[in-house]
């Protein structure tokens, strides 16, 4: 009985995690160059940042979308258009301390970020970014 | 009969939507084998070397853009500010148009050498400082400057002038050279630079 209870859990545990994982998730990793410093690595699943989205309250959302909304068409048009293009390097910036990359790779918007000091690898499905910016358009805009 | 007849009409609709299939996959191809691509080169070769590259598709400039509403940027077009003393830019490139291959303005001074000329269907600007150690060629299509000049007496048409240079062929638009720095603006049809 116990093992039956067992099994169902651990299917329950697996399905939640296909469901949740089927969009795609946001990927952070930090990793402090510095002796005894911190590597963080957080998988947020991107089904889960979607609906975070659709249920913060309005009056939080104003103050955040601030200075975001007039952005808002121009990053959901971008979105929009990245989904369809090519892998690839879409900006790179080096110096002496720094580089910076943002590329394309599948369905992902990837931004790297390698300084003197750390080392900040993030992730994020294109459509997250387009359904994210779609919302956050159509909230009231009464700002 | 009936079922050799409905085998035959079921075939040719397979055929046909395989057809369909195709031509669809084809032209879904073609369609991103024509994309074009905007690429930006910066190096720096002074002390801190600084590095930038871009390469973005102009179709998502084209896009985007008309999303933007800040500054001067509206709806895709650009307000010009200063002065032009009153100077019809779009009669100006008209008549510029209509001539033959020339060098219209030139400057020259001790330190600075201007040229603007003329060049089969490009509009070719060159400035040469200090004795050739700055270079700074542009090299515009006049289709995108038209386009540019397509909208009111007062903007330029960023949107216009991105969709008119889609349809050029590989183009070099902008090179500087000079003691510290060497940009590189051109547009390609790789979504990689150099």
């Amino acid at each position: 009985m116990i093992r039956r209870i067992l099994l169902v859990m651990v299917g329950v545990a697996l399905f939640t995690g296909l469901v949740a994982y089927s969009e795609g998730a946001v990927m952070v990793y930090v990793h402090e160059k510095k002796p005894e410093g911190h590597r963080i690595w957080v998988p947020v699943p991107a089904l889960l940042v979607d609906l975070g989205v659709r249920f913060v309250p309005e009056e939080r959302l104003r103050d955040a979308l601030r200075d975001l909304r007039p952005w808002l068409p121009a990053i959901e048009a971008a979105s929009h258009e990245l989904e369809r293009c090519p892998d690839g390097l879409l900006v790179e910036v080096k110096d002496r301390t720094d580089h910076v990359m943002v590329s394309k790779g599948g369905e992902m918007l990837r931004v790297d970020v390698d300084s003197e000091t750390d080392t900040v690898h993030v992730s994020v499905p294109i459509s997250l970014i387009e359904s994210v910016a779609a919302r956050l358009d159509t909230s009231d805009g009464s700002v | 009969m009936k079922r050799v007849l409905s085998g035959r009409v079921a075939g040719f609709d397979a055929r046909l939507c395989w057809l369909f299939v195709l031509t669809f996959a084809a032209a879904v191809a073609t369609a991103r084998g024509e994309d074009r691509w905007l690429h930006v080169k910066v190096d720096d070769t002074d002390r801190e070397g600084e590095k930038v590259r871009v390469n973005v598709p102009l179709s998502l400039a084209e896009k985007v853009l008309p999303c933007i509403h800040a500054h001067d940027l509206e709806g895709g077009k650009v307000k010009i500010r200063g002065d032009v003393n009153g100077i019809d830019l779009r009669a100006l490139v008209d008549a510029i148009r209509g001539a033959g291959d020339n060098e219209f303005v030139t400057v020259e001074d001790r330190h600075e050498h201007v040229r603007v000329a003329k060049v089969g269907g490009d509009l070719l600007i060159k400035v040469r400082e200090d004795h050739d150690r700055s270079k700074v060629d542009v090299k515009v299509p006049f289709t995108v400057v038209e386009a540019l000049l397509s909208g009111g007496s007062d903007e330029l048409d960023i949107t216009a002038g991105l969709r008119a240079l889609t349809a050029q062929g590989d183009t070099e638009l902008v090179t500087v050279n000079d003691h510290s720095q060497t940009v590189r603006i051109w547009v390609d049809s790789r979504n990689t630079g150099e």
